[in-house]
């Protein structure tokens, strides 16, 4: 339960910072738009301004650059773009932004934006020079800015954070057994340690995929469809399984806590950084899975990991059957 | 605290550390230690993109959108047939020069990615241009200035003076969408130079360095980097996951003695609990001033950048040390510390995020980090305002940890919450101890307060501001009678009536003149910030008898609620709950009033 409490804040911060920071890069997003005053000079003013009025921008001619630049300093004008034309026809454009560090990133994107606009429209009027020409830009339609950040950060985050935590608590509850010596009674008992694993394990192995399939229902309740869950869940638990099993493993031979957990987490760190070298990665194919584009990559990954999962559970079981315990 | 019997422990805590990692223990780890330096450059230099052909195109080889569709990872090039449907088998289907696209969120973000590939696959292709003049006919110089700012409009409207509390928060929420503007400028100019950097490494348009000289931002439009806003962010991600390492080990070590009476030895030795605790922790703490010195090294930073990160080290050890005073079992510890871990995270950044919006961003040693890795002067009082909140919260947290570090608590199977209890209890022996603790408690409503405004700024203002008031209400509430009931709850203060209201007033004091001396420690750090500016105004703009009740209603109003608490919180638990509400709804009544009338 309280797992689940610690991932719901680390999410729910985490798709806060992550909201703040795409709304940051492009300001449109934001509900009740910011528009900047941006302050015009220089001779290529007359074909600059019109392009920065299109848009949330506000266009305020100036004669002179030092007119433009006493009103910026006042804080009259957000920002201020000096045009200068050259007779070879290409524009050089002096751009003063705000010095600090949340609105000069809103200021930045809408010139950014305004200017590759002013150089569209001016390239197409030069393109007599050009040997190429630059392909059409297909028409804009409002999209969310969120879109690609949920499907592919924020879902398989959600997938394989349980992953983690999953195997963590096994291996906690493993070396917590041997340190306190409670695994040597209940070996005493009928059960064999390839059963005591079992019934730790199992339980580890049941909770990831349930938090995650509790996220991607908090996810849909959210108005965020994933469009395969189930195959997602089977991804989950399967790579839990591999991971549990692993750290089991960990645990059993290693018997002291800090130094399993040690073990453990950046053995597991390696082989997921090692996964993502794969053709098909797993937070990838997560990402395809829940947005719905899965390539016969992304079913050879599904299919892979189950049989990694069985094999790798076996073979850990196998293994503890023979051994006994450290610590 | 004698220093010989500190170090012979902390030699202990090494020898046994080093024994109890056998030999294939340590070989196993650096063979994954190994893995993982040999992978993380492959995985670097291939770049991390989980959003790999997230989106099907329709696109023919012989298209010109071939080569852009070709060149975005997101996108991935299907070959279409006749019976290729858009929405059913790909998001975006090319035909000549038309594109079509499915009507659905995925398909309007498919054209959005295609849009930017082209824009892209323009500038490769313009850069070819034996005519540069026509190719790339604006180039853009961007320059950073100061700004003076309308500077009226941020926080003066509210009552400021009454520092983290109610109304300045209360004021930055309501503010904090509109015009943020302050003279602050953390590392602004830092940000700029970065930017420069960024365009440069990684911009579309290499060459264009040359026409207009490579330094500053010069170039093609396309090769603007926006600043990056929360650099703070990958920071405190540097910074802290590390240390993570060092914390695990140092919290089962603690834990370890508490298991099958271990400790019990050390407990019984001559040396003094401090002295058994400092021992334990030094070689743990000279681990983490590594590790910082460490990834300091690596980015660039200087002296000032470990001191600045040094506090929140130890801090990251006090937590891991109480977790694993308060744990019952392995499992609790990983919880207790996960917690904590994020809650610093938070503390570290969630500030930072408000840089030019709130002042409060001041408090983050992240923003210390940042000028000193940009070259950015830093001044003395800077410096305090960042560092000795983390400091104090530190040493709060292992006076608790070492409050409950005896036998009766240490072996004793006691639930989190009763062991907490026991610890705020242990160091409490007179009332005016109450007003102490208060005080001590800022550092965690600071953070606590934060958190909310963080959390809730996305509603608009008309929810978030009531939620607000009252999450800082039932915060503050809160810190002012935990320790109370604690004292009473373990007998340490009398019960009856009229003691009872005292130690209730001592906290509301202490509460109230530690959030005060919170404040002139931002006035005299940090003279130039908005909340400064604001503070002295409203006090010198009003009448003496204004001033004297603005100052003097903050207060009463800690005492009267803090007394209500105390009230409750000698009788029983159930007791103190319904009093702890009474006060809270009391606080936020004020917070209301105080915030609809001033605003």
């Amino acid at each position: 339960m309280l797992a689940i409490l610690i991932q719901l804040f680390v999410a729910a911060f985490s798709s806060f910072l992550v909201v703040g920071l795409v709304t940051m890069y492009s300001p449109g997003a934001a509900a009740g738009a910011v528009t900047i005053d941006v302050g015009v000079t220089g001779n290529a003013s007359p074909s600059l301004a019109p392009v920065v009025d299109d848009g949330p921008r506000h266009a305020v001619r100036f004669d002179d650059r030092q007119a433009a630049m006493q009103a910026f300093r006042r804080g009259q004008v957000d920002a201020v773009l000096d045009a200068t034309r050259y007779p070879d026809g290409h524009v050089f454009v002096r751009a003063t932004a705000p010095d600090g560090e949340f609105r000069t990133t809103i200021v930045v994107v809408q010139l950014k934006q305004a200017l590759t606009s002013y150089e569209r429209l001016e390239r197409q009027q030069l393109s007599t020079r050009l040997t190429h020409k630059p392909i059409h830009v297909p028409g804009d339609v409002p999209s969310s800015t969120y879109f690609g950040f949920t499907y592919a950060v924020l879902v398989p985050m959600l997938a394989f954070l349980p992953v983690f935590i999953s195997g963590s608590i096994a291996a906690d509850s493993l070396t917590e057994e041997i340190d306190r010596g409670t695994l040597e009674l209940l070996r005493t008992t009928p059960l064999s340690l390839p059963e005591i694993l079992d019934g730790k394990a199992l339980t580890m192995v049941a909770l990831a995929p349930a938090q995650t399939g509790l996220w991607l229902a908090l996810l849909s309740l959210n108005g965020v469809t994933v469009a395969r869950p189930l195959l997602i869940l089977v991804v989950v638990a399967a790579l839990g399984t591999v991971v549990v099993a692993a750290a089991a493993f960990v645990a059993l031979a290693v018997g002291e806590r800090r130094d399993a957990q040690l073990l453990y987490s950046f053995g597991v760190l390696a082989l997921f950084a090692a996964a993502t070298l794969l053709p098909e990665n797993p937070a990838n194919a997560v990402a395809k899975l829940a947005v719905g584009s899965a390539t016969t990559g992304t079913w050879a990954l599904v299919a892979a990991s189950v049989g990694l999962a069985v094999v790798a559970y076996a073979s850990v079981r196998e293994v503890v059957g023979r051994m006994t315990p450290a610590g | 605290m004698r220093l010989r019997q500190t170090l012979r422990i902390a030699r202990w805590e090494v020898t046994k550390g080093a024994s109890s990692l056998d030999r294939r223990t340590a070989l196993a780890l650096v063979v994954s230690l190994l893995v993982l330096g040999a992978v993380a450059p492959m995985v670097a230099s291939q770049g991390a993109t989980p959003n790999d052909g997230l989106y099907r195109v329709g696109v023919t080889q012989d298209s010109q959108y071939y080569g852009p569709v070709r060149e975005e990872r997101s996108l991935r090039a299907v070959d279409p047939t006749a019976g290729t449907r858009v929405c059913r088998d790909v998001e975006l289907l090319v035909d000549g020069p038309r594109v079509t696209y499915c009507d659905t969120e995925k398909g309007r973000a498919a054209l959005a990615a295609l849009r930017s590939a082209v824009r892209a696959y323009n500038d490769q292709l313009m850069a070819k241009e034996p005519d540069q003049a026509a190719a790339f006919p604006v180039r853009v110089s961007l320059e950073y200035v100061e700004q003076a700012g309308p500077s009226a409009q941020v926080g003066g409207s509210s009552d400021a003076a009454t520092g983290g509390s109610a109304s300045s928060t209360a004021g930055s929420g309501g503010n904090a969408s509109g015009t943020g503007d302050g003279a602050g400028g953390d590392g602004g100019s830092g940000t700029a130079a970065d930017g420069a950097q960024a365009s440069g490494a990684s911009g579309p348009l290499p060459a264009t360095g040359g026409l207009f000289g490579s330094e500053g931002q010069t170039g093609s439009p396309a090769a603007i980097t926006p600043p990056f806003p929360l650099q703070s962010l990958l920071l405190a991600f540097a910074f802290l996951l590390p240390l993570n390492v060092v914390t695990q080990a140092y919290g089962s070590s603690v834990i370890d003695e508490r298991i099958d009476r271990r400790g019990e030895l050390l407990l019984v030795s001559p040396a003094s609990t401090g002295d058994v605790v400092a021992g334990k922790t030094l070689p743990y703490l000279l681990g983490t001033l590594l590790v910082v010195a460490g990834v300091a090294a690596v980015m660039g930073g200087g002296p000032v950048t470990v001191l600045a990160i040094a506090p929140v080290a130890v801090l990251f050890l006090a937590t891991s040390f109480v977790a694993g005073m308060f744990a019952r079992s392995f499992k609790e510890l990983t919880f207790v510390t996960v917690t904590g871990s994020v809650l610093i995270m938070t503390y570290a950044f969630v500030p930072a995020i408000f840089t030019n919006v709130h002042p409060i961003a001041a408090i983050s040693p992240l923003s210390l980090v940042v000028k000193d890795l940009t070259g950015a002067p830093i001044g003395a009082g800077e410096f305090a305002v960042a560092t000795l909140p983390m400091t104090l919260a530190a040493g709060v947290l292992f006076a608790l940890g070492t409050g409950v570090y005896r036998e009766e608590d240490m072996f004793a199977q006691r639930s989190p919450p009763a062991k907490a209890v026991d610890a705020l209890a242990a160091h409490l022996r007179r009332p005016r101890d109450a007003a102490l603790w208060s005080a001590l408690f800022i550092p965690f409503v600071l953070v606590a307060e934060l958190l909310a405004i963080a959390l809730l700024f996305v509603l608009p203002v008309a929810v978030s501001l009531p939620l607000l008031l009252a999450v800082v209400a039932v915060v503050e509430e809160l810190a002012k009678s935990l320790h109370v009931y604690a004292g009473f709850a373990r007998g340490r203060f009398d019960t009856r009536l009229r003691p009872a209201l005292l130690v209730g007033a001592f906290s509301g004091v202490g509460f109230f003149v530690g959030e005060k001396l919170g404040l002139v420690v931002q006035l005299v750090g940090l003279p130039n910030l908005e909340l400064g500016r604001a503070a002295f105004s409203t006090s010198t703009a009003s009448t003496p008898v204004v001033a004297a009740t603005l100052l003097l209603a903050p207060l009463a109003l800690h005492v009267v609620t803090a007394s209500i608490s105390a009230y409750g919180a000698r009788l029983s638990r159930r007791h103190y709950l319904a009093a702890l509400l009474v006060a809270a709804g009391v606080h936020f009544a004020y917070n209301l009033t105080v915030v609809t009338t001033l605003v």
